[in-house]
């Protein structure tokens, strides 16, 4: 009952969340088409921009500008968000959004034949200009994608997910980005950093300083937007490109094996998660207490330039390191982290049921715990297989594996009792068969047919010790008091087993 | 005997001049009498010795005179433990001591108490062991199969209502007994498709494969068809099985003679039809309690040649059902259509005015067939040697005579339930072959009648006169 209730809790939490997402695309949506709010600091930003004022939509322009205050902006976006979530999604608003849409692509239609008219025009300063027109008419692009795919994702039902509390409105759009659209969550982490190196660029920090204060939460919305196109942004670069002119960055050993990568400025104490350094670094001060210092950051580590970056393993000869002749990256930092330790580490983490599954990667090994022991099928080779299927097609195509039946049931076959006290020891001698199989498996490098069998009488040991035992008056009586067949023969029998004893003994 | 034995003690025994193969065959002509061969040991001691090697089938009554048996006769090769309710690891381990290397088959349904263990010793030490019956041992888990496996040799394994025998028993057995021909898995109810196409997949020579009442579907029939040397399928009561998944199937099974998809309702002509395409030799088919017999359905079956017994008890037939199997190119020897709905006069006519060679035929309890049917089975059909017709109650007592008349190589002839009086038996006495005879119900009979049955049916070895008003 109390799991039920919990569901049922985090259901109804989840629903809001879901709607939340459609209340912010019309809530943005609103305040996008807010004039006064955008003709403020589009008038500041003139100077280099000149040539593209007459267009209605200079909110992308002013995105490209003021991409180095999104961390400060986070915490009101959070805000806005939560005050969005108040309001619940309709129709109407649907239909707002998708006519507001297609308003978007028109003016971004009308953007680039204003560029391609303007082209002979300007003079002075091309190299920016023409950076600036690329990147204002691919933000536009990723916004109007991004707006669709929000759009049509506050219709899916798989978009409710559970958010930690910790996770700000940001990292929800990523999250729910990632269930429906793996492709576009790929881009949005990717195309972070690149993207605020693209603002460094064109740096007019007092600039976008004043902006930030000026404007508050409506900024702060085109913010969340600026993040989306960026990362779509980033990934449509990505097609453009050939098959390696993507950048490949190598992290060294030492930083792939840190077990923190998140340190405290003032204590130096360090995380896993920044969101935990975040938490800590409450303590340290009210400036890191305000909903700005506490907002999820962007990653503005890197300051390489709008490429797409892939990694590359340091340990050479591998096929994921750069020098290898079928290179094949790795997408993201935690993929190197789990491929360098699966595969050029040693795998110190032992099941502790099983004894014999080690792992490099602690979440492999809560991965195999959580399915070890249960339903395990096993080759007289110590293969196991968890699905029983698989240990037949296996044992099909390998002459002589057998299946290993459990010990358990060897131990407790003629009494064929069901109660857990006995299942119980049974499963544990049934791990230290396994562990034992896969012992002799090491030993005897070559497993031939001949191993195979050897491994199978091997299984009988307990059973040729039940033999022994069988002698023994004890075990008698249990067998005849389960046979429900024939009752009655159980006094004439075990009166004949009876004197047959004592003639051997 | 007795007056010659003082001679043979005296002075020179003229047995045993004869050479053991002799007395040996001697011997064998003795096994229709278990008292004549009893006499025969018990007559001297070298005919004792030599009776003691020449055995070499026992079926002891206690399992606990084994070991004095068994040292008895060193040359068992067959020993049925049926009567033995009660057989122990310890017997059995004694009894693979004992026989070792000489024993070849081993009969242990019905008997229970004996284990993994006692199995294990039997497959390790009699190396030449070639069959084992286990039926009916219910307690036996897949570790008893793994024991059974270690028998390299083995050709024949009953496992009737093993219950308790999983996919990994068998599995076992299927990679341990290679040469295995013979295998019943009939109710066997943890096997499934896994632990079947397994068996089927390592164990190429099967030729008899009963699987009967098992969950199994027609994913396992794929490799059970590619089986070479596949003879006897019975799939009787595999409800898993059904007319969609068979016609998945590619190929038949050429080597196939003898089918039993009885009790199979989800299987109509469509999937009878895939299941035998390609087996040009059946034989035998059993359809007993399936799918109606319409005349599509027998259709499906006119192009097979060599088919000689069909079985169709239980199941709903139709008069163009009945007339297209009388149209089959095939001459059928053996005909079931006992408890057969819709058998009437003109279906029945029209199968056995074609099908002249009948020697076997069961219509039991057609209730509505009469004289005609009879008239035209005895007519066509004069080399019967069984006809069985219980309840068949609106046949007169006059046709009974006909049966006599006509049907001189009857065998076995069952008249239960019938009108028949002592005129027919006087006829019927003229079936001088007659072994098997039962007149139960039959209110119409006197003893004269019987005494015409005692003169002129000298072979008759069963006599059945339940509820006789005699």
């Amino acid at each position: 009952m109390d799991l039920k209730e919990r569901v049922c809790g985090e259901l109804q939490k989840e629903v809001p969340k879901g709607a939340s997402f459609t209340n912010f695309n019309t809530q943005h949506q609103q305040k996008w088409e807010d004039p006064s709010s955008t003709s403020d600091y589009s008038t500041r930003i003139e100077p280099p921009f000149q040539a593209f004022n007459q267009t209605s939509q200079t909110q992308s322009l002013l995105l490209c500008n003021n991409q180095i205050k999104v961390p400060m902006q986070d915490g009101s976006v959070n805000d806005l968000l939560q005050a969005s979530k108040i309001q619940d999604w309709d129709p109407s608003a649907m239909l707002n959004n998708l006519s507001f849409l297609g308003q978007k692509i028109h003016q971004l239609q009308d953007l680039v034949y204003l560029i391609i008219g303007r082209k002979g025009q300007v003079l002075g300063r091309p190299d920016e200009l023409l950076v600036q027109q690329q990147q204002l008419v691919t933000a536009d692009l990723t916004s109007i994608i991004v707006q669709l795919i929000s759009t049509a994702g506050s219709l899916l039902p798989s978009v409710k997910q559970t958010l930690s509390a910790a996770t700000t409105s940001l990292g929800q759009c990523g999250e729910f980005g990632g269930v429906v659209f793996p492709s576009s969550a790929q881009g949005l982490n990717d195309g972070v950093q690149p993207q605020n190196a693209g603002g460094s660029k064109v740096s007019e920090p007092p600039n976008s300083v004043d902006i930030t204060s000026n404007n508050g939460n409506e900024q702060s919305n085109h913010i969340i937007e600026e993040h989306e196109l960026k990362d779509e942004e980033d990934a449509e670069e990505g097609e453009n490109l050939l098959p390696g002119t993507y950048e490949i960055l190598q992290l060294e050993k030492e930083e792939i094996l840190a077990p923190h990568t998140h340190f405290c400025t003032i204590c130096g104490k360090g995380f896993k998660r920044d969101a935990n350094l975040r938490m800590h670094m409450r303590g340290h001060g009210d400036e890191y207490k305000t909903p700005g210092a506490l907002a999820k950051p962007t990653k503005e580590s890197s300051s390489e330039p709008t490429i797409i970056k892939r990694y590359s393993c340091p340990y050479a000869g591998c096929k994921r390191n750069k020098d290898h002749k079928k290179f094949q990256p790795l997408k993201t930092i935690l993929c190197v982290k789990n491929h360098y330790k699966r595969t050029h580490c040693d795998k110190s983490y032992i099941c502790s049921r099983c004894n014999t599954k080690k792992f490099s990667v602690i979440a492999d090994l809560k991965t195999h715990e959580k399915h070890c022991g249960k339903d395990k099928w096993l080759c007289s080779c110590g293969t196991t297989f968890s699905r029983k299927d698989k240990l037949f097609g296996h044992i099909t195509l390998f002459q002589g594996h057998t299946p290993a039946i459990p010990s358990d049931e060897i131990k407790a076959a003629p009494a064929g009792t069901s109660d857990g006290a006995t299942n119980k020891v049974g499963s544990v001698n049934f791990n230290l068969s396994s562990y034992v199989s896969s012992e002799s498996e090491v030993q005897s490098s070559s497993m031939d047919i001949k191993g195979g069998i050897d491994d199978a009488v091997g299984y009988f040991s307990p059973l040729s010790f039940d033999t022994c035992n069988f002698g023994g008056f004890h075990e008698f009586p249990r067998p005849t008091f389960d046979d429900s067949e024939s009752s009655f023969a159980f006094l004439l029998s075990s009166s004949c087993n009876y004197s047959q004893k004592s003639g051997e003994e | 005997m007795k007056k010659q034995k003082p001679d043979n003690l005296k002075g020179f025994n003229p047995f045993n001049q004869l050479p053991q193969e002799i007395i040996f065959t001697i011997l064998d002509l003795l096994n229709s009498n278990p008292l004549d061969i009893k006499s025969f040991s018990l007559a001297c001691k070298s005919f004792y010795a030599a009776e003691s090697k020449h055995r070499t089938s026992l079926k002891p009554l206690r399992q606990e005179h084994l070991p004095s048996i068994l040292s008895r006769y060193p040359n068992i090769a067959h020993l049925h433990l049926t009567r033995c309710s009660r057989v122990s690891d310890t017997c059995l381990s004694f009894v693979s001591h004992a026989c070792a290397s000489s024993l070849r088959s081993i009969d242990l349904s019905r008997t229970h108490l004996f284990s993994a263990s006692g199995l294990l010793g039997l497959a390790l030490n009699c190396n030449n062991l070639v069959e084992i019956d286990l039926s009916n041992a219910t307690e036996l888990k897949d570790s008893a199969m793994a024991a059974v496996s270690q028998a390299k040799n083995l050709e024949k394994l009953w496992l009737a209502r093993c219950k308790s025998v999983t996919d990994l028993g068998v599995g076992c057995v299927a990679v341990g007994c290679r040469k295995l021909k013979s295998i019943c898995l009939k109710w066997c109810l943890g096997i499934g498709d896994l632990g079947v196409g397994l068996l089927a997949v390592k164990c190429n020579h099967i030729c008899y494969l009963d699987l009967s009442y098992l969950p199994i579907t027609s994913k396992c029939l794929s490799p059970i068809l590619k089986l070479q040397h596949l003879e006897d399928l019975v799939l009787e009561g595999c409800f898993g099985i059904d007319d969609d998944s068979l016609a998945v199937l590619k190929h038949g099974c050429n080597s196939l003679k003898s089918l039993d998809v009885s009790t199979c309702q989800n299987i109509s002509h469509n999937g009878l039809s895939s299941l035998v395409s390609g087996a040009v030799g059946l034989q035998q088919l059993t359809l007993a309690h399936g799918s109606p017999v319409t005349s599509s359905l027998a259709d499906s079956l006119k192009k097979f040649s060599m088919l000689q017994s069909v079985k169709l008890d239980g199941c709903l037939i139709s008069y163009d059902g009945l007339k297209t199997i009388g149209n089959w190119c095939a001459s059928l020897r053996e005909l079931s259509l006992s408890k057969c709905s819709g058998v009437t006069d003109e279906g029945l006519s029209s199968i056995v005015t074609r099908h002249k060679d009948l020697r076997k035929l069961d219509i039991t309890c057609c209730r509505k067939i009469t004289d005609v049917s009879i008239s035209r089975i005895t007519n066509s059909c004069n080399s019967l040697t069984s006809l069985m017709m219980e309840s068949c109650t609106l046949v007169s007592r006059e046709a009974f005579v006909l049966i006599g008349q006509r049907c001189h190589l009857l065998e076995e002839l069952d008249l239960t339930d019938n009108e028949i009086d002592d005129k027919g038996l006087k006829y019927i006495s003229r079936c001088s072959q007659l072994s098997n005879l039962k007149l139960g119900i039959c209110l119409n009979i006197t003893d004269e009648g019987l005494i015409h049955i005692g003169r002129g049916c000298s072979k008759l070895l069963e006599l059945d006169l339940y509820r006789l008003a005699i």
